[in-house]
């Protein structure tokens, strides 16, 4: 058979009819399919060996125990650790997305950076490490030589006794600066209050877990209150308790918060009143002799005072007008504290990382010794700082010397400020008070002030005034837009360091974060940074800095949890850390290099809580008591000289009551009225919203309704009836003017606000980072003017008469 | 491998405490970061951005002092049927391209990203808005270094197309995998949780086999306090809730007659 | 300069003036065809539909045009199966208006959905139970039958019936047309009808599910009888517009008194049947997902007035209009009849659409509304251009109404 033209159209029509019988045409439409997905801007993420690191995230002082995925060298997901104590498996949004933070190369600095363009513009260009340390020590090395040392100001925001905070001011100090400035935090109204009441400076820790009623002044437990990890896992266990009728959280907020709703019940007293809505309970307590009278008379002093001040001017009554909660309201709160087996009152607002009110604090502190629930199970305890190491006391020379004894420019511990350490809203007065700044060259550490502190718009003032600024931040935050050189620390993914005992919390933990990951840009550890710069300055500056790196400090330090006997460094989870032990366990290490070790690897020592019997000893007041009568204030008042001849020394101090009153926990009233500025702003913070240093990572603006941010435009809350009264419906733009400035938002109307305030959200309006977070929302910190806490002189964030109208 | 999961034998379901939940949205996070789900410049617009785990907010309604909020956390709630006795969710028998099927044998709705055309008939047929579109290109800018968090245990999408939750269907794979290696046939309670259950900081959220009588999820659905979303529609969703609260119990659903409180 | 491509003893405007009225026409496309390929290129976030409006102004544009192009297969059915021989004079604008609806909304759908290249999958993948399915494959047929249905009509061309293979093509297929029209009647009886049960089956969403039988929502029949009560109309819109624009009678009135007849009984016995369904939907279905009937209506700009506006003022007033023939023999009366059963059959298919979406199930959530981009808009306004379009050319230079030239003697 030849080949015809008819037997080859046959054989094609064969052909191709038989090949539909094959799985070819169907095989290769599946191929198409498949081809249809092979988009080349689709990321694929590369595969291969899964393993899993533990850590501590160190994103802010709470401290979780996390684990982290990885494929090779790649971090693919953050997760809880259930072996950790703080958080058992849970973590909080901004923790859980902190690869985020890791790897967003816009939102982090990828090298040593000398600015480029103006300030606040985030043009850097990248220089070399060795550049970059030169030039700071140069910088240093000069004040040293010209004696200005005290032109060297530290801005330091890492946790209170952390070995990174002891090396900053060990810099400082070395180079012969006494201007080592913190940045303002709750712990500093904890410390003096219980300072100053019960003679102890040690943290500051409430027993949650085992108490039975929570009495919470504005503490916004569930809006990453000390510790989200650590307070949300203690809500569980409350609710579970509650469940069985076991426990009562009351929030006493003016604004119905998550912590507010969620809580047994909310008492919306008016902002700024909660000391006097602290004593008024404490008037019905007292009253109705509902306190702990064995407690008060054994280990209290200064009760009848106290008892004649709260008796005669703390009338429910008069509550009911001061803070416009009701009198069953107060009396039910009095008894349900008072008959409660294990009660705490909490004093912290927010997430409690922003001061409060002194006096306010020690109003709630009055509240716990009345039901003296003292190292008790579910009460406030009282413990010692850890038992780390001191670092060798460093060995200044006379230029030093010289400039350490020099004044502090924000005048803290001074006769104006007796008990305050470090007052960084003074500094920014005296920089934009001064013709010329006298801060020459400042040194930022794990802050953002001109972000996170009141009236950001005098901080960036101040700011620009400073002739020369470093940042050792790895983010690309404001305040590092205004240095002229960024030092980027490592993120706390990829170095080690301590967290020294997250905030709250009751007993002892040290933590340790490890690199989970290579360093992912040319960044450095800021503790190896120190030493570098130390060993540049000149050879005595670099003596007080004896050490290879900054890892061995973090070693020498651990010593001290070795020496101190005892303590554990694994966690199985079987019985929570907070439960109270009769006898000490541990410790489960045999040598400290064994200790070290697996701190290295798990991240922990911890101590479980033990009973320590209240006695005399446990105060360190001059009266060996708790003190309801403060006598280190009346000394400071009395035996202070006053300022100018004849002035009024408690004046001076900012208190404005008289009498015994002046030297007992007391509500100073509402100094703030004003009838231009009818309304009060009270800033509010959220849990899936960080409002510190440490940035949001992307991830968690997924989680803000759409009636707090639209695009970029963030919302204040109002009351629909006072929103009615200026004629303002929901999604309105309004202006929002304090004495400090005016700013645009949008109007949320909500009936979980109280008439008459308006509430904005702290965390919204950054002008640095990248796409994902700049320009969204407006900064409430704008607008709230540096006031000053009587006797601290802290700055008060939560109060800011305002005034509102249409925009 | 097969053999040793029977026929319907798994019912995969979640339990959401609702007293529990602080509406901090960790799941959301914890979600969005297990599952490859991109961030977008503008995540404020809610009705495009993607979030297969959402949290709703309510009020009782009431005014100040007495306004109350409480968070429904809302994954795909993996419905058993359609509502008229169909075995097989509305969203699945909608599909076009059979691109979304009912795991018969877990309770899981799966989605293939790379069969599905993107016609968004599925979005509409879902009462839960539990599904979403790809309105963009995932967000992963060249050099930005994001897409070096991307997990390969889950692909992610390309523009046009469907995504939801899948009760982490890659953490089930990874159970049996391990179970398979140990010589288990069987996996533990605790082997296969979602991301979102793991993580909740208040451990809100109780993950297992609603079939189970010994899963802690399949107790706690015969409590007073359990019920479902959108209960009437009748699409039987494997996602139930706790409340102890009356009026939270009452906003889930739309009830025509009077509703009848347990509790107070 | 084309007239030898114009049919035979009829009157046509100068070339130059047909140009001139093409070319706002010709703009639009334009405009659309921009937008379409924005929406290919860049992705559908172009539009401002969403994950709540999953579906939206194209859809609705899609479903109103499909069940407006139910004159073609409606009228072929009464002409070649039912055998109504005067309707031979407007069967062919019919069909071409058909194809214009139909080919218009399958160009829309390819741009609406997310992976148009993987648009084959519905038969590659098909889901039998999905009522999309249904509808792709039918209208997927029946474009083809309606292509077959037009075929003829151009090969009448005067140009192109010289060439005899196609004249004898024509020819055939003429022959076959009762065979066509009948499956195509049958195609678009499913397509028409699961069109309805894709809404009907959203069992999820209560202001659009509905009970059936067997396996077909009410909405599925509902759908079928409203499409062939208002497609007639449609097709009575545009000879009436033709008629107006080109100044001409162009189809005798028997044909068109027929067409409004059998519409005003259909669309009678539809409203029947759509008020007896709205009865069932308040007091059943409703009720049984936990709404009241005003639940559907707390919110937005989505009233009870569109419930009146639907059934009364666009279902029972044209109904009454069409059937009585004092008032459909007017012409006004007729053409207002018919505007009214069209707006109505939109309104219908815009809620069970957009108000299906806009309203939320979930008692917690709210109500949302949405406005299309102009990217939405140009699309939709392309599809009216490209019909425009596509009837001029026809009309100028096929033999679209048999009875012109009777009708229209050429003086002199």
């Amino acid at each position: 058979m030849g080949v015809t033209r008819r037997n080859f159209v046959k054989f094609a029509i064969g052909g191709v009819a038989g090949l539909h019988l094959t799985p070819l045409p169907y095989k290769l439409m599946d191929d198409i399919a498949i081809w249809t997905q092979n988009w080349p801007w689709v990321p694929v993420p590369p595969e291969g060996e899964f393993l899993s690191v533990k850590s501590v995230c160190g994103l802010c002082p709470g401290g979780c125990g996390i684990q982290v995925r990885k494929v090779d060298e790649r971090a693919v997901k953050i997760e809880g650790r259930t072996d950790y104590p703080v958080n058992p498996g849970g973590i909080c949004p901004s923790g859980m997305g902190g690869l985020q933070l890791l790897y967003d190369r816009d939102l982090r600095h990828t090298g040593p950076m000398k600015r480029v363009g103006p300030r606040g513009s985030g043009d850097f260009m990248e220089i070399t490490w060795d550049e970059a340390i030169k030039t700071v020590a140069e910088r240093i090395a000069s004040l040293r030589k010209n004696a200005k040392t005290e032109a060297l100001v530290s801005v330091d925001g890492n946790s209170k006794g952390s070995t990174l905070s002891l090396m900053i001011e060990r810099l400082t100090k070395a180079a012969g600066s006494p201007n080592y400035v913190r940045m303002p935090s709750l712990e500093d109204t904890y410390e003096m209050g219980n300072l100053l009441m019960m003679g102890n400076n040690g943290p500051m820790a409430y027993d949650l877990e085992n108490s039975d009623y929570v009495l919470s002044f504005g503490s916004g437990l569930l809006e990453g209150w000390g510790g989200p990890g650590r307070i949300m896992n203690a809500w569980a266990v409350l609710r579970e308790k509650a469940s069985k009728g076991g426990a009562t959280v009351v929030q006493i907020e003016s604004r119905a918060s998550n912590t507010a709703s969620k809580s047994d019940k909310w008492i919306a007293a008016r902002p700024g009143t909660d000391a006097a809505l602290a004593l008024g309970i404490a008037h019905v307590i007292i009253r109705d002799n509902l306190y702990d009278q064995q407690f008060v008379s054994n280990y209290t002093s200064g009760f009848e005072k106290f008892k004649t001040m709260v008796l005669g001017q703390y009338s429910p009554e008069k509550i009911v007008d001061i803070t416009g909660v009701g009198k069953e309201a107060i009396k039910a709160m009095a008894d349900g504290f008072a008959r409660a087996k294990a009660p705490v009152a909490i004093y912290g607002k927010g997430k409690g990382t922003l001061n409060g009110s002194l006096f306010e604090f020690m109003s709630v502190q009055a509240l716990n010794a009345l039901k003296g629930n003292i190292n008790k199970p579910g009460g406030i305890i009282i413990s010692d700082p850890l038992p780390l190491a001191t670092l060798p006391a460093i060995s200044p020379d006379g230029v030093a010397e010289r400039g350490i004894l020099t004044p502090r420019f924000d005048q803290a511990g001074t006769n104006k400020y007796p008990f305050a350490v470090s007052l960084i809203n003074n500094l920014i007065d005296v920089i934009n008070h001064s013709d010329k700044s006298p801060v020459d060259t400042l040194l930022v550490f794990s802050a953002n002030p001109a972000f996170t502190l009141p009236d950001s718009g005098e901080v960036n003032r101040a700011l620009k005034k400073i002739p020369f600024i470093v940042s050792f931040s790895p983010f690309r935050d404001e305040t590092s837009f205004m240095a002229d050189l960024v030092l980027p620390d490592h993120s706390y993914l990829e170095k080690t360091d301590d967290i020294v005992r997250p905030n709250g919390l009751q007993y002892q933990l040290y933590g340790l974060t490890r690199p989970v990951v290579k360093p992912v840009y040319n960044t450095r550890s800021a503790g190896d940074t120190i030493i570098n710069i130390a060993k540049a300055v000149d050879t005595k500056t670099a003596s007080s800095f004896p050490w290879k790196d900054y890892e061995s400090v973090l070693k020498i330090r651990a010593k001290g949890l070795f020496d101190s006997g005892g303590g554990l460094v694994r966690y199985k989870g079987a019985e929570p850390a907070w439960k109270w032990k009769t006898a000490s366990d541990g410790p489960d290490y045999k040598s400290f290099g064994d200790m070290w070790k697996k701190i290295k690897t798990d991240g922990l020592w911890y101590r479980k809580l033990m009973p320590s019997a209240i006695d005399s000893g446990i105060f360190k007041t001059a009266s060996n008591r708790f003190e309801f009568f403060i006598s280190q204030l009346e000394l400071a008042v009395k035996d202070y000289p006053t300022a100018a001849p004849g002035g009024n020394r408690l004046k001076e101090l900012g208190i404005t009551v008289e009498g015994d009153a002046a030297f007992m926990p007391h509500y100073e009233g509402n100094h703030h009225h004003d009838e231009q500025l009818p309304l009060t702003m009270a800033p509010y913070e959220m849990v899936n919203l960080a409002s510190g240093w440490a940035p949001s990572p992307p991830f968690a603006y997924k989680t803000i309704f759409d009636d707090q941010l639209l695009g970029s435009d963030s919302f204040a809350i109002i009351n629909p009836g006072t929103a009615s009264e200026f004629r303002i419906k929901q999604g309105d733009y309004i202006i929002i003017q304090s004495k400090a400035c005016a700013v645009k938002a949008r109007a949320s109307l909500s009936h979980g606000a109280m008439p008459g305030v308006v509430y904005m959200p702290l965390g919204f309006g950054h002008t640095a980072y990248d796409e994902f977070i700049r320009e969204k929302g407006v900064n409430p910190n704008l607008l709230i003017p540096p006031g000053k806490d009587p006797l601290s002189g802290h700055p008060v964030w939560w109060t800011t008469p305002v005034k509102i109208m249409k925009g | 491998m097969k053999k040793e999961h029977d026929q319907g034998k798994y019912k995969y379901g979640m339990v959401i405490d609702l007293d529990k939940c602080t509406g901090c949205g960790t799941c959301m996070v914890a979600c969005a970061a297990e599952n490859n789900v991109s961030v977008r410049p503008d995540e404020s617009d809610k009705q495009r951005s993607i979030s297969w785990m959402q949290v709703y907010k309510a009020d009782n309604g009431k005014e100040f002092p007495e306004a109350e909020t409480v968070y429904f956390p809302r994954p795909c709630m993996h419905c058993e049927q359609d509502g008229r006795g169909g075995h097989a969710p509305s969203c699945v028998s909608v599909c076009v391209a059979t691109a979304t099927t009912l795991d018969k044998n877990t309770g899981i709705v799966s989605q293939i990203y790379t069969r599905c055309i993107g016609c968004r008939y599925c979005q509409a047929a879902c009462p839960y808005k539990a599904r979403y579109f790809n309105w963009w290109d995932a967000y992963f800018p060249v050099d930005k270094g994001l897409e070096r968090y991307l997990s390969p245990e889950v692909s992610p999408r390309m523009r046009g197309v469907i995504e939801k939750c899948s009760f982490c269907h890659h953490r089930l794979m990874r159970a049996r995998t391990k179970a398979y290696a140990d010589g288990r046939r069987k996996i533990k309670e605790n082997e296969y949780i979602t991301a979102c259950a793991e993580a909740c900081p208040a451990q809100a959220i109780t993950f297992g086999d609603l079939n189970n009588p010994k899963h802690k999820v399949a107790q706690l659905i015969k409590s007073k306090n359990a019920f479902r979303i959108l209960e009437r529609l009748n699409t039987k969703p494997k996602v139930y809730y706790l409340s102890s609260r009356d009026w939270v119990r009452k906003i889930a659903d739309n009830p025509v007659d009077e509703f009848s409180p347990i509790s107070g | 300069m084309d007239s030898k491509l114009l049919p035979e003893g009829v009157e046509r405007c100068s070339f130059g003036m047909f140009i001139l009225w093409m070319l706002p026409w010709l703009a639009i496309l334009a405009w659309g065809g921009l937008a379409a390929v924005l929406c290919l290129v860049k992705g559908l976030n172009q539009t401002n539909m969403s994950n709540v409006f999953a579906f939206a102004l194209w859809i609705v544009f899609d479903l109103g045009v499909i069940a407006l192009g139910a004159g073609a297969f409606f009228s072929g059915f009464l002409t070649y199966v039912v055998g109504k021989k005067e309707l031979k004079n407007i069967i062919n604008a019919a069909v071409i208006i058909g194809f214009i609806c139909y080919s218009g909304a399958t160009a829309m759908l390819g741009i609406d959905i997310g992976q148009p290249i993987r648009g084959w999958f519905i038969f590659w993948h098909a889901n039998i139970h999905s009522m999309l399915v249904e509808v792709s494959f039918c209208i997927t047929c029946y474009l083809g039958v309606l292509i077959v249905e037009f075929v003829p009509i151009i090969l009448e061309n005067r140009k192109l019936d010289q060439i005899k293979e196609l004249h004898i093509f024509g020819h055939n297929l003429h022959h076959i047309m009762g065979v066509i029209a009948a499956s195509g009647t049958f195609l678009s009886f499913f397509h028409q009808g699961s069109l309805g049960g894709m809404f009907g089956v959203m069992y999820g969403r209560p202001f659009a599910a509905r009970d059936g039988f067997y396996i077909w929502p009410w909405t599925f029949f509902l759908f079928v009888l409203s499409a062939i009560a208002s497609g007639p109309c449609f097709t009575i819109i545009c000879t009436k517009l033709t008629e107006l624009l080109t100044r001409k009678k162009l189809v005798p009135d028997n044909a068109i008194q027929l067409l409004a007849k059998v519409s005003g009984w259909l669309l009678s016995l539809y409203m029947v049947l759509k008020i007896a369904d709205t009865l069932v939907w308040i007091y059943d279905i409703a009720p049984r997902a936990g709404f009241k009937f005003m639940d559907f209506y707390r919110e937005g700009p989505y009233g009870v007035w569109m419930v009146a506006a639907e059934l009364f003022v666009c279902g029972i007033i044209p109904a009454i209009m069409l059937m009585t023939p004092k008032i459909r023999e007017n012409q006004g009366m007729l053409v207002t009849a018919c505007l009214l059963n069209c707006t109505g059959i939109i309104l219908n298919r815009f809620v069970f659409i957009i108000v299906t979406l806009a309203i939320p199930v979930m008692p917690f959530d709210r109500f949302l509304s949405y406005l299309p981009t102009w990217q939405e808009w140009a699309i939709g306004f392309a599809v009216i251009a490209y019909g425009f379009i596509v009837f001029s050319l026809s009309y100028r230079y096929l033999p679209v109404f048999p009875k012109e030239r009777e009708l229209n003697p050429i003086a002199g």
